[in-house]
């Protein structure tokens, strides 16, 4: 069982702060370029990136934001989870709001919002209240809009994800990972 | 380069292929304004493509046979416009979405890898490249879904850019996966087009035609009685012919 801190201290100590600031730096590969001004919270205080390979289930209600190689589950009952460019994610994902800019493989419950960003590629179901995707993205699966509201034109424009929450903590679980 | 090649599609144009580059979000409906999108969109832009609207009798006529359906459901295999999906959704239909065309280039693309792989080793684990074999697999890793699941299928121009026995082989399928009344939306080319073009709904009775990179080029022009036979299983077809020549066409199930 890994707490918030242990992925913050031991997965991504440098490039956490780099992501915050919306300018992730060291590399040069398009998807890295790609990443620059991502669209996750400011707020986003966990984040494991493309040299981390995890196993395993994700539970807590703080924004997370995933760039490597994930597989197994993903609860964040209040946090928003962002898939960055470089994320390859085979997990059931449930959280407040998801924003998907690389490949998920695996349901998608986004309970506000999910966003699927021209680099995003989906292979599975998503059951939201507002869906947002941007041309280019790739799906394959059934869409569910749970009320009345349903495909946010408004957020088009924007071309942010709002997400941020308060409090609670990000754990990582039976996992494993390597660098 | 085996069977890439003879569809047009040589390994060059695989993943890193323009099609593959990330697009704005330039939705239809979306004001152009000169705000830029924020830092979120990311540092690559694609350049814009031409796009245009065309009055579509034929979803015209597929919303009308849809009427009072209630909450149907749809399988749309284009890719995954929200304006479409928007469309229907509003209208309570379940939609899924599974862009086919892509699949069937990404399917190429791993078995030129395979066969490369195969020509290695022994004879006797050579890849069935007979189109049949292929067009059997590519069906087995796609279009799985339980049997009468689905009230209406925009399949779009999509046949056209299939090898034939992948696209005989695909209706079968569809007309498992359709319930009996359901519709299909289909479009075909009466000459080989030129370009690559795809489409979305903007309304119940226009479409927005998009040209776009070649992601597969045409196989096939097919005629009214090629059309009638994949769809011998029936019961009605209708067709619009457009001065763009394009044929849009509806079966009743």
């Amino acid at each position: 069982m890994w707490k918030k801190e242990d992925v913050k201290t031991q997965v991504v100590p440098e490039r956490a702060a780099g992501f915050s600031t919306g300018s992730p730096t060291a590399s040069s590969s398009p998807a890295r370029e790609a990443s620059a001004g991502l669209p996750v919270s400011s707020k986003a205080s966990a984040c494991v990136t493309q040299g981390i390979r995890i196993k395993g289930e994700v539970t807590g209600s703080e924004d997370l934001f995933l760039d490597g190689p994930f597989e197994g589950k993903v609860n964040l009952s209040n946090g928003s989870l962002t898939v960055g460019p470089n994320g390859e994610v085979k997990a059931d994902i449930f959280a407040r709001e998801v924003i998907v800019r690389g490949r998920v493989d695996g349901k998608i419950v986004g309970r506000e919002k999910i966003q699927l960003w021209s680099t995003g590629n989906v292979a599975g179901d998503l059951q939201t209240e507002r869906l947002m995707i941007e041309d280019g993205a790739v799906l394959r699966g059934r869409v569910e809009i749970e009320t009345g509201r349903p495909i946010d034109k408004r957020d088009e424009a924007r071309g942010v994800a709002a997400g941020s929450s308060k409090g609670g903590a990000t754990s990582v679980s039976s996992g494993s990972a390597a660098n | 380069m085996g069977f890439l090649n003879k569809l047009g599609i040589g390994l060059g144009a695989g993943a890193g292929s323009s099609r593959e580059v990330p697009r704005t979000m330039s939705g239809p409906g979306r004001p152009r304004n000169n705000s830029p999108a924020p830092g979120a969109m990311g540092a690559t832009r694609a350049p814009e493509l031409r796009e245009s609207n065309r009055v579509s009798n034929g979803l015209k006529e597929f919303l009308w046979n849809l009427e009072g359906l209630g909450r149907g459901a749809l399988l749309d295999l284009g890719p995954a416009w929200q304006t479409t999906l928007s469309f229907f959704i509003e209208r309570g239909f379940r939609v899924s979405s599974e862009d086919l065309l892509r699949a069937w280039k990404e399917f190429l693309v791993e078995e030129e890898g395979k066969l490369r792989e195969a020509a290695g080793r022994a004879a006797q684990h050579a890849l069935d490249v007979s189109p049949l074999a292929r067009a059997a697999r590519f069906l087995e890793a796609n279009l799985q879904y339980p049997n009468s699941s689905f009230d209406a299928i925009l399949l779009w121009d999509l046949l056209d850019y299939l090898e034939p026995v992948v696209a005989k082989q695909m209706v079968a399928n569809l007309t498992e996966l359709l319930r009996p009344g359901g519709v299909v939306f289909a479009m075909f080319h009466s000459k080989k087009p030129e370009g690559f073009q795809r489409y979305r709904v903007v309304d119940s009775t226009s479409l927005q035609v998009i040209s776009s990179p070649v992601l597969c080029p045409a196989q096939r022009v097919y005629q009214n009685r090629e059309i009638q036979d994949l769809f011998g299983r029936y019961r009605t077809m209708k067709s619009f012919v457009g001065r763009d020549q394009l044929r849009e066409s509806l079966f009743i199930k």
